[in-house]
């Protein structure tokens, strides 16, 4: 995959670098402040761009600003926004109305290096990655609503569910089968009133507006 | 009749302490004389704090007098007669306060007597008169209120002549406020050390420890590495651990830093910060503002505790009210930053509970805040915070 990555930090920029090319992706650009990020983005066309949010000149919220704009003028452009903290209020922003092609994750889960490439490659191929942080707090904040029905089996499942994990990652991470996720789903989206839904990232979106509806 | 006899029964007393105090001040202008002609042969000067002092304990003594009897207190402000002896008796002479009191003293001589001499006939008259007049005649007293008049003539005079001169008052208030910032600034630097110690037990205790860990740990998988023939899955075991301890290191990391200054505070600016909070509240929140955005920002230190009030009582709000909703007011004022956070659930916030408000008072005292919360039982519950600052 063809990559664009905008990071400040030059360790951490060299670490992403070396990280993408081992694992056989081309990066084809490396933006250092806010304002490259989207010409470098519109250049290219990559497969995939990974942005940090703080970035230079104003070491504020840049990097998700370009993500933002940048979907905006290429509709559906991949984009894996990284932070060094995670706010539901960047999420909600971020996924918009379209959940597809948007990941969302800690700095932190770059280190798990396997975990990583496969957001990426969930990301770039039209998925969801939501770090589990963010899907934490989405969903824990409230106290009486029908996510109290749930049983903790269909807890896990809808956490999974909402960081944008597929059905198989879901049975392969609780270690059961793939009829029994299905089962819990089906469940999940009864207790809550959701439509029934087939997997992949609509299933996603209704899961998160549902959950940000609060 | 008999609350007219008491009242003037009261008056008569104060009248008659005031002319006691009058007849203390003939005296007192003795010991005064002696002073001055003492002083004019430099000895004297020993004995002149001294004598300033007792001045001021006379006219304190009818201050209280005089405030006893209106209910409302007479302002005091002197020059403390502190230093050596040479400072005390520049400072005594330089106290306008001694010449105000002098005037009162010699004035006070006068109608103090004076008031006394005309009250105590006039009980002789109004035990005659009233007695007909109310007793016979049903009709209301005439000349026994003319006593009450009389000491209130004298608490008026006194006032007039005992209060402090408009800039000497001035003095006095400042040198309270001095006293109340000396104060308010002890607790902020207390509080701002209280707060240094804990980051860095919270540094020291957690990320640096987890640091050395995963050091170690790294060590270890190198260690088995070069020796060869080690069970590789111990090396991985190893390498796991490692990468555990950094992930928490990090996850403890992040914790430290929003407590010392949300990051989103920084990106977002205050409005856009407690939009934030309200929008992950799980709760319906308006928030309102009233000059926040746009122009210059409030101090750091005053926008975390902004934030950390809304945050908490926020959270409050939707684990203990039971409200759906709630409302954030900020507003910019001339002394600094308002805000008001209020829920319709159902009250009866304690503050003595692990509810949090301690710390938001905390926090809100250390910027020499106020910080008001109403929480009936049965709600509504509102909590409002002033934080002054200039911006």
């Amino acid at each position: 995959m063809r990559v664009v990555i905008a990071e400040d930090n030059a360790l951490l920029r060299e670490g992403l670098v070396l990280l993408l090319t081992s694992a056989g992706h081309e990066v084809a650009a490396v933006a250092t402040t806010g304002p490259e990020i989207l010409p470098a983005l519109l250049e290219h066309r990559p497969d995939v761009a990974v942005l940090d949010v703080r970035m230079p000149p104003g070491f504020r919220d840049e990097g998700l600003r370009a993500a933002i704009d940048a979907r905006r003028q290429l509709p559906g452009l991949p984009v894996l926004v990284l932070s060094q903290y995670v706010e539901e209020t960047y999420a909600a922003e971020l996924l918009g109305g379209d959940a597809s092609g948007v990941g969302y994750l800690l700095k932190d889960r770059v280190g798990r290096v396997d975990a990583f490439l496969d957001a990426l490659e969930r990301v770039a191929t039209g998925g969801t990655a939501l770090d589990p942080e963010v899907v934490t707090e989405l969903l824990t904040r409230r106290a009486d609503d029908p996510l109290d029905s749930l049983t903790p089996r269909e807890r896990e499942v809808l956490h999974l569910m909402a960081e944008g994990r597929d059905n198989t990652t879901i049975a392969a991470t609780l270690v059961v089968s793939e009829r029994a996720v299905s089962k819990h789903i089906g469940n999940v989206f009864l207790k809550l009133g959701l439509p029934p839904s087939d997997s992949g990232h609509r299933r996603v979106l209704a899961v998160l507006a549902y959950l940000n509806k609060a | 009749m008999r609350e007219t006899i008491e009242r003037a029964d009261r008056a008569s007393m104060q009248l008659l302490l005031g002319a006691g105090l009058a007849l203390l001040s003939y005296v007192f202008v003795g010991v005064l004389l002696f002073t001055a002609v003492a002083s004019l042969i430099v000895i004297g000067l020993g004995v002149l704090p001294e004598t300033v002092l007792m001045l001021r304990r006379i006219a304190g003594y009818k201050r209280r007098q005089v405030a006893q009897w209106s209910g409302t207190r007479i302002p005091e402000a002197y020059t403390p007669l502190t230093g050596t002896l040479v400072e005390r008796v520049r400072k005594a002479v330089k106290d306008p306060g001694t010449y105000r009191d002098l005037r009162w003293l010699v004035v006070h001589f006068v109608y103090g007597l004076l008031l006394l001499y005309v009250a105590l006939p006039l009980w002789v008259i109004g035990v005659i008169v009233d007695g007909v007049w109310c007793g016979l005649l049903r009709r209301g007293a005439v000349v026994l209120p003319l006593i009450v008049r009389l000491a209130e003539l004298d608490a008026r005079w006194s006032r007039a002549l005992l209060k402090p001169s408009p800039e000497a008052e001035r003095n006095a208030e400042l040198a309270e406020r001095v006293e109340e910032l000396t104060e308010t600034r002890a607790g902020a630097v207390a509080a701002h050390g209280a707060e240094l110690r804990r980051i860095e037990r919270d540094l020291h205790d957690g990320t640096q420890a987890r640091l050395v860990a995963l050091s170690m740990r790294v060590g270890l998988a190198k260690r088995a590495y070069d020796r060869g023939g080690t069970d590789p899955d111990t090396v991985r075991r190893l390498l796991d651990d490692a990468q555990d301890q950094a992930e928490e290191a990090l996850t403890e990391l992040r914790h430290v830093v929003r407590g010392i200054h949300p990051p989103i505070l920084t990106d977002r600016g205050l409005l856009g910060a407690v939009r934030a909070l309200a929008a992950s509240s799980g709760l319906e929140v308006s928030v309102r503002d009233d000059g926040v955005e746009g122009g210059a920002r409030a101090p750091a230190a005053v926008e975390a505790a902004a934030y950390f009030v809304v945050a908490e009582a926020l959270t409050n709000a939707a684990k203990h009210s039971g409200a759906r909703g709630a409302g954030v007011e900020l507003a910019r004022t001339p002394r600094g930053l308002r805000l008001c956070v209020r829920d319709e659930g159902s009250g009866g916030a304690d503050e003595s509970g692990g509810s949090g408000l301690l710390g938001m008072r905390r926090r809100v005292a250390a910027l020499d805040g106020t910080m008001d919360v109403t929480s009936p039982a049965g709600g509504p519950t509102e909590i409002g915070v002033e934080l002054p600052c200039v911006w």
